[in-house]
């Protein structure tokens, strides 16, 4: 890992949930924040969309988490960067919190630590395939449970341990999959904050839903939680990310394609609290030319497991690690035309063998350093982030060398 | 003169022949089921043909709302009001906050508390832009209770032909919603104001009941409308009294 990280901060708790001793204090003023600038480096929030912890990781999410991860460690050489990634926040969501209902209703206690997270996704696609409308009032105790007492579902429990183990493996950072990361605000706070800035329209009053509101810039009301409070995951990314966006100079989100309207909203909303909010979308990868979802069991034959079992068996840890960052972020690129080719991801991963056998370290390591910094300076054009695929791209790119002696350790492998 | 469902069809068939001579002469005005089924159709005429407005509503408090009701509907021109009657005063309420919307809609009345805000009458094609922007209003819970609430029409806002008077407006509440509560009470005071029975300086004392059978008449204006769960019913959803004593205080 890069080194030169700050750490992620922890968020206080929602009232009186226990704060973990790990966690910085809360700043004065009760804003969650991060650390005060270094020098004049800007202050980088990214906030990907996450993945509910109830099945495998596929191609699609793999791609995306190496996007984020680039993204991440190659940003902190030259920011204070902020990685937030919560499955805590997202518990909430009906996706989520009626599978965990419906697993304890039809299964009832029963032992998942032994299972895999593909048996886990098997009774997620039942769960879907069901399509029992759980009452809300099933699923109170479960809110309850995890907005009071961080409480985790074992079945999810157990997929965020076995992700925590791939995300080691393919050297991916670990932004927090197993803590305990409750958002900052809770839902009438946050439309405490949106309100009376024209952002949020709060019907429940009369019997109707919350809307976010950015008709303003023309772009339509869009429901967040219903007349009862029941958030969606729009809802939850506020509760997060209210609270956190003003003390950054710049917030990345990063998303799926199919979310453009949602996240084109959260941008002008976060964006109206202070920072440069930047939106960069990432493609899915189809499955012979097919964008299907886990409802469908999409990631059969095609999971992060069954992908490392596959590669791993012939090829090295680094090896891996490059190559599946070149084929996720290089050769699939932003779009989502490309089908998952196993085969070029090999192809990838031989060619990664061969970068990993040819460089060199170098005999002046501060100059190296230096070279990296006015490197990546030169990948993030207009913006504090440094661009993934740019950056990967360029790893490819035979006329103009990148110094990737201290690239590939930094942000690659 | 007391309720009673003879009474209900007479007026809501009497509607009907205001408002569409034409239609009347052509369809069946006996029974509930039928002045519904006429009803319908000259909605769905609004929706192609006729013309319609639209309420954007941020927050609703009756009498707020009642007052600014009546303001829009004083401020049209006086054939533009009679037009829309021919499309039954059909209006669409979305949820939405005026505020927001100023650099895009130009609104014919906005609530002096900016609480709602109005466009139209006019064809449907020209509030298309706004309807795709905002949600129907989604008000499924019940009326809160109030007190008898006084609304007075501010003077200064249009021409007055007479004196200012003062009516009891009785609303339904028991299984009323606060979106049904929008949509009965609209037509009943903008036709009401097309009418001549509220103009400037008019006082109207808000009234909730649960059922309005048993108000003893003569009401100036009824609204009626087929029971939901009973729609060879009908019933009266709102009422404005004849003028009251004192009324010009």
């Amino acid at each position: 890992m890069t080194g030169t990280v700050e750490p992620i901060p922890l968020l206080r708790g929602d009232r009186g949930a226990p704060r973990p001793p790990y966690a910085p204090a809360p700043l004065p003023g009760g804003a969650d924040a991060p650390a005060a600038p270094r020098h004049g480096r800007p202050r980088v929030l990214l906030a990907p969309v996450t993945v509910t912890p109830g099945k495998p990781l596929t191609p699609s999410h793999l791609k995306g988490l190496f996007w984020v991860d680039v993204m991440y460690r190659a940003t902190a050489q030259l920011a204070d960067v902020t990685y937030r990634y919560s499955p805590t926040t997202y518990h909430p969501t009906d996706q989520t919190l009626g599978f965990w209902e419906y697993l304890d209703h039809t299964l009832g206690d029963t032992d998942y630590s032994q299972l895999s997270e593909e048996e886990i996704g098997e009774l997620y696609v039942g769960y879907r395939a069901d399509g029992r409308q759980t009452p809300v009032s099933a699923l109170r105790p479960y809110l309850d449970a995890i907005e009071h007492h961080g409480w985790v579902h074992p079945s999810s429990a157990r997929v965020l341990e076995l992700w925590s183990a791939q995300y080691a493996r393919l050297g991916m950072h670990d932004p927090g999959l197993t803590e305990h990361q409750p958002p900052g605000m809770t839902l009438d706070e946050v439309l405490d904050r949106l309100v009376p800035l024209g952002l949020c329209l709060d019907m429940r009053e009369y019997g109707g839903p919350v809307y976010l509101d950015a008709t303003r810039y023309g772009l339509p009301l869009r429901q967040i939680a219903t007349a009862q409070g029941r958030p969606n995951y729009l809802a939850c990314a506020l509760r997060e990310l209210v609270p956190l966006v003003p003390g950054y100079d710049e917030v990345v989100l990063l998303y799926d394609r199919e979310l453009e309207p949602d996240y084109q909203l959260l941008q002008r909303v976060l964006a109206e609290l202070g920072p440069v909010v930047r939106r960069v979308p990432v493609g899915r990868v189809p499955i012979d030319g097919q964008i299907r979802s886990a409802r469908h069991g999409d990631w059969r034959g095609h999971s992060a497991g069954a992908l490392l079992e596959a590669l791993g068996a012939d090829h090295g840890g680094p090896a891996l690690r490059l190559g599946m960052r070149l084929y996720f972020i290089a050769t699939l690129g932003p779009g989502d035309r490309q089908s998952f080719r196993p085969d070029l991801l090999r192809q990838c991963v031989v060619r990664a063998e061969r970068m990993l056998g040819s460089y060199e370290t170098p005999a002046d390591a501060a100059a190296a350093e230096a070279g990296l910094t006015g490197f990546l300076e030169r990948q993030r054009g207009d913006h504090a982030y440094v661009d993934p695929y740019r950056l990967t791209s360029g790893l490819l790119a035979k006329h103009r060398p990148a110094p990737v002696h201290e690239l590939l350790p930094a942000v690659f492998l | 003169m007391k309720l009673s469902q003879d009474l209900l069809r007479a007026e809501a068939a009497r509607r009907i022949r205001v408002a569409r001579p034409d239609l009347a002469e052509e369809v069946d005005l006996s029974t509930a089921t039928a002045l519904s089924e006429v009803h319908a159709r000259i909605q769905e005429f609004a929706d192609t043909d006729g013309l319609l407005a639209v309420s954007v509503v941020r927050r609703f408090e009756l009498a707020e709302w009642a007052r600014a009701t009546c303001e829009f509907a004083i401020g049209l021109a006086p054939e533009r009001l009679a037009a829309w009657r021919g499309s039954f005063s059909r209006t669409i309420f979305l949820a939405g906050n005026p505020d927001n919307l100023g650099d895009r809609v130009r609104f014919d009345h906005i609530a002096e508390d900016g609480s709602a805000a109005w466009t139209g009458p006019a064809p449907a094609g020209a509030s298309a832009g706004l309807r795709r922007l905002l949600k129907l209003f989604d008000g499924s819970r019940g009326l809160p209770p109030r007190p008898d609430t006084p609304v007075r029409i501010p003077k200064a806002i249009g021409p007055r032909h007479r004196p200012p008077v003062r009516r009891e407006l009785y609303v339904a509440t028991a299984g009323i919603t606060v979106a049904d509560c929008l949509v009965h009470l609209n037509h009943l005071l903008v036709e009401a104001v097309l009418d001549g029975l509220i103009a400037p300086g008019d006082t109207l004392v808000i009234r909730q009941m649960p059922r309005l059978a048993g108000l003893s008449g003569p009401y100036a204006a009824l609204r009626v409308g087929a029971e939901r769960e009973h729609p060879e019913r009908l019933r009266a959803y709102a009422c404005l009294s004849e003028e009251t004593v004192g009324a010009a205080r």
